[in-house]
């Protein structure tokens, strides 16, 4: 099977309605044996765990991939500077090291975004003004969220959406003078940005004592977290500011759960209560672990989120995160990163060792 | 859930007029108390006057021969106290039953009366001026008073560890207030209980509370009325600590340390070298590297039978045996996926350098990486595992570790007399305060210098009585000869 067969039954596996356990298994299976004969990383990473195409029976036996290998090795099935499109991680947990995800062409990305946005965020309306609070894909060209929010724009954006922050800052004023424009205009629209961007201009909209009530039908989407970037607030402080700045109802304001390692996104359907059940597409199936074995726990415990995801076809479509879960509904609530243990002796903790050393 | 057990020690403040928190330890739940701000603050008073009243006209003498009296309680495996913590620690530490009675026996033999007159002596040439007045060298008299009111400010679940600053606080006749570690609350709750038991005036002198963590108006009482502070704990929580202690009060500091070995190639012949890994697999398991003290990596010498390779095999063999021994504790979620992240780090360095290895299944409770080039020393993620370094010279080891001198304390080390010395100059050098046998690493001697300090001797305020003011005072007598010089 070549290269583009591939690609043409996964774009064809992502545009039809759903899919039962056997063809998302046999998919699964179909992509292990071909990353498993073209990665070579991947391939001596299964060899340590006694993993072949033989061997795997089923989606939950592929075995995944610690994302910190991202950063570690090559892992892509095509030469590493043949690929269409590099994205990078942003390289802040370990130095300069990035974890590189190689994409040898980007329609199936775009073609699992594509889908799931609509169906996740649009929910059938088909195009929106937008303001983007992040840099555009010109200025972050290997950062998957600035591709995502460019997307976003040019399938589902108006003539109206506009980019509001750049590597160099955020434009308030022009901000402010949008989402008044936006305001008047009656008409609904939507803000989309990283949660970090979103707590920046609430505060600046706070200190300015201007706020907005958006129109009906207007949404939010924020994405990445804020943890050591702004100042760290509580999820409930996060959407109390949201509702003060835009008017926006909690159910409104869409948290996209996605990493530069997947090829797919997550999203829950508001936050009214939160942490809110985050669920992926028919093309990506989660579970929910023990670290050290790689066992599923059982089904109430937390566990460490191991992702499936087909539309990785390149790199390998199970990864191992650093994100504790626990599930609930068809989905799982996200319980935040599973980062240094608490030190509860007296030796020196990872955490506090490489803080200690941080230039 | 059974009833739960009570933490704290509180002279004077019955059990209805605090409030409670519930801490579990999987099916052990413990109570601890939680005291207002003006609880603890009168808490505090009643304890330094207690002390000043019962404690500071005891002779050191004395006062060793009642913690003799605790310690041999605690020693006797008939005795309740005993049992209790046989009991309970392994419950709250998660630690292996068999692991904390050996361990506890360990640790408590080194706070006998022998032990304890040689920590008083390490610190003071003239043990005396504990109690009174003494001719000092110079000239004149020296005495040495221990702070009214000692605050402790315990951290970690490595059992028993407040023994450590509670005895020191004693032996200077503090009066001692300690906060308990939500990770271990029992040890201290334990001694102090038996103390009050075994010499009843001393119920008063010593109080063992809890807040949690984080809890500034409940530090900040506490801490206003200590002449000293002692505090355990990450470089985060000392500082945090030390924000809320009075600048004119006295504070001494223990962070986090991170321990490693040594073996030179004289250890490692066919006969040394697998009982030398089997020292350092001791090491290892033993409070499941949470100790100040353990190690996190060994260097070891390449020339002898046992290379360095063949010593990581050693020492993941007896790491394994030691699991049928002393089953490692359950992890949390957060240390599996640290050990998961760090033996995952060792896998990719194995894939792609040959020099380098990971010996152990991803299931076993335990993990040896091997690297055949001397990695800088930085910490595992615990919970048994470890780093193998091939060195071609001990002399490597010092430069490797200077640039981590703020965290340096133990090392483990086999080696011959000429070598121990050599390296004992350089590695002291590097900032390491503690050189000791492999397999004796989490066994610190009495009377050693915890992290390079004096024990006893920084709790003290000396005080002198000049020779000028003794002989003014000879002019000054009824029976002064006005003609003699």
């Amino acid at each position: 099977m070549t290269h583009d067969d591939l690609v043409q039954a996964l774009l064809a596996f992502i545009a039809q309605d759903g899919c039962s356990d056997a063809e998302f298994d046999a998919m699964a299976l179909r992509l292990f044996a071909h990353q498993h004969a073209n990665n070579a990383a991947y391939r001596r990473f299964c060899q340590l765990r006694g993993a072949t195409p033989r061997t795997v029976k089923g989606w939950r036996d592929v075995p995944a991939v610690p994302i910190s290998a991202f950063k570690e090795a090559t892992l892509s099935c095509v030469p590493a500077d043949s690929a269409e499109r590099v994205f990078m991680t942003s390289g802040t947990t370990r130095g300069d090291v990035k974890g590189r995800h190689y994409h040898p062409t980007i329609a199936v990305w775009d073609a699992s975004f594509t889908r799931n946005f609509a169906r996740r965020f649009m929910q059938d309306t088909p195009r929106l003004p937008m303001a983007i609070l992040f840099p555009h894909e010109r200025e972050l060209p290997n950062s998957s969220l600035a591709h995502y929010l460019t997307m976003a724009v040019q399938r589902f954006g108006t003539d109206a959406s506009a980019w509001f922050v750049t590597t160099q800052g955020m434009d308030v004023d022009g901000l402010a003078d949008w989402l008044q424009r936006a305001e008047r205009a009656g008409e609904p629209c939507a803000v989309l940005g990283a949660s970090y961007s979103f707590v920046h201009l609430v505060d600046a909209l706070q200190e300015r004592g201007t706020s907005f009530r958006l129109p009906a039908g207007s949404r939010l989407l924020d994405t990445g977290g804020y943890k050591g970037q702004a100042r760290e607030l509580p999820l409930e402080a996060f959407y109390a500011g949201l509702r003060a700045a835009f008017g926006m109802p909690r159910e409104r304001c869409i948290n996209m759960y996605g990493m530069t390692e997947l090829s797919t996104q997550l999203y829950d359907d508001g936050n009214a209560v939160v942490p809110s059940v985050k669920t992926g597409p028919h093309w990506l199936r989660s579970r929910l672990v023990d670290p050290l074995t790689g066992r599923e726990v059982p089904r109430g415990e937390r566990g460490v989120l191991v992702h499936c995801d087909l539309a990785s076809f390149n790199s390998v479509t199970a990864i191992l995160t650093e994100d504790v879960g626990i599930a609930s509904g068809d989905g799982f609530l996200l319980l935040g990163r599973a980062e240094g243990a608490q030190a509860k002796g007296c030796s020196l903790a990872v955490e506090e060792f490489l803080r200690a050393n941080a230039p | 859930m059974s009833t739960p057990w009570t933490a704290g020690h509180l002279p004077g403040l019955a059990h209805d007029e605090v409030a409670w928190h519930t801490l579990t330890f999987g099916e052990l739940a413990v109570r601890a108390p939680v005291l207002q701000p003006s609880q603890l603050t009168a808490l505090a008073r009643r304890v330094k006057q207690a002390a000043a009243r019962e404690l500071a006209s005891l002779p050191v003498s004395r006062i060793v021969a009642l913690l003799d009296a605790v310690i041999a309680r605690l020693l006797d495996p008939r005795d309740p106290y005993r049992q209790e913590a046989e009991r309970l620690l392994p419950a709250v530490t998660g630690y292996d039953a068999d692991m904390v009675r050996l361990g506890l026996t360990g640790f408590l033999q080194g706070f006998r009366a022998p032990q304890l007159h040689r920590f008083v002596a390490e610190d003071f040439a003239n043990p005396k001026v504990l109690d009174e007045f003494q001719p000092a060298t110079k000239g004149g008299f020296v005495r040495a008073y221990g702070p009214g009111l000692l605050v402790h400010s315990w951290a970690g679940n490595v059992p028993a560890l407040p023994l450590w600053s509670l005895a020191c606080g004693l032996l200077v006749k503090a009066g001692n207030v300690g906060k308990l570690p939500s990770a271990e609350p029992v040890f201290a709750t334990l001694f102090a209980r038996l103390l009050a038991e075994i010499h009843p005036p001393l119920a008063d002198c010593l109080a063992v509370v809890w807040w949690q963590g984080g809890d500034a108006a409940s530090a900040s009482a506490t801490f206003a009325q200590a002449d000293t502070v002692l505090a355990y704990g990450g470089n985060e929580a000392i500082a945090q600590v030390r924000a809320l202690v009075p600048v004119t009060t006295r504070f001494l500091g223990y962070g986090h340390k991170l321990g490693f070995g040594i073996v030179s190639r004289a250890a490692l012949d066919t006969q040394r070298g697998p009982a030398a890994a089997r020292l350092a697999a001791h090491d290892v398991v033993r409070y499941e590297q949470q100790g100040c003290y353990s190690p996190h990596q060994f260097y070891v010498q390449r020339g002898g039978r046992v290379d360095p390779r063949a010593f990581a095999q050693y020492l993941a063999a007896e790491l394994a045996n030691l699991q049928q021994r002393h089953p490692r504790r359950a992890l949390a979620l957060e240390e599996a996926a640290a050990v998961s992240g760090w033996r995952h780090g060792a896998e990719m360095q194995a894939l792609s350098d040959a020099g380098c290895g990971l010996v152990g299944a991803p299931d076993a409770t335990w993990a040896v990486a091997y690297s055949d080039r001397a990695q800088p020393l930085a910490p595992t993620a615990g919970a048994r595992s470890i780093l193998v370094c091939a060195v071609d010279a001990l002399e490597e080891v010092p430069p490797l570790v200077e640039p981590h001198a703020r965290f340096l304390q133990t090392v483990g080390i086999a080696c011959d007399p000429r070598e121990l010395f050599t390296l004992a100059e350089s590695l002291g050098r590097a900032g390491v305060t503690r050189i000791a046998a492999l397999g004796a690493m989490t066994a610190p001697e009495a009377g050693w210098h915890h992290d390079g300090r004096f024990n006893l001797a920084d709790l003290v305020r000396m005080v002198e009585v000049e020779s000028s003011a003794e002989r003014a005072a000879d002019r000054l007598a009824p029976y002064a000869q006005e003609d003699r010089p």
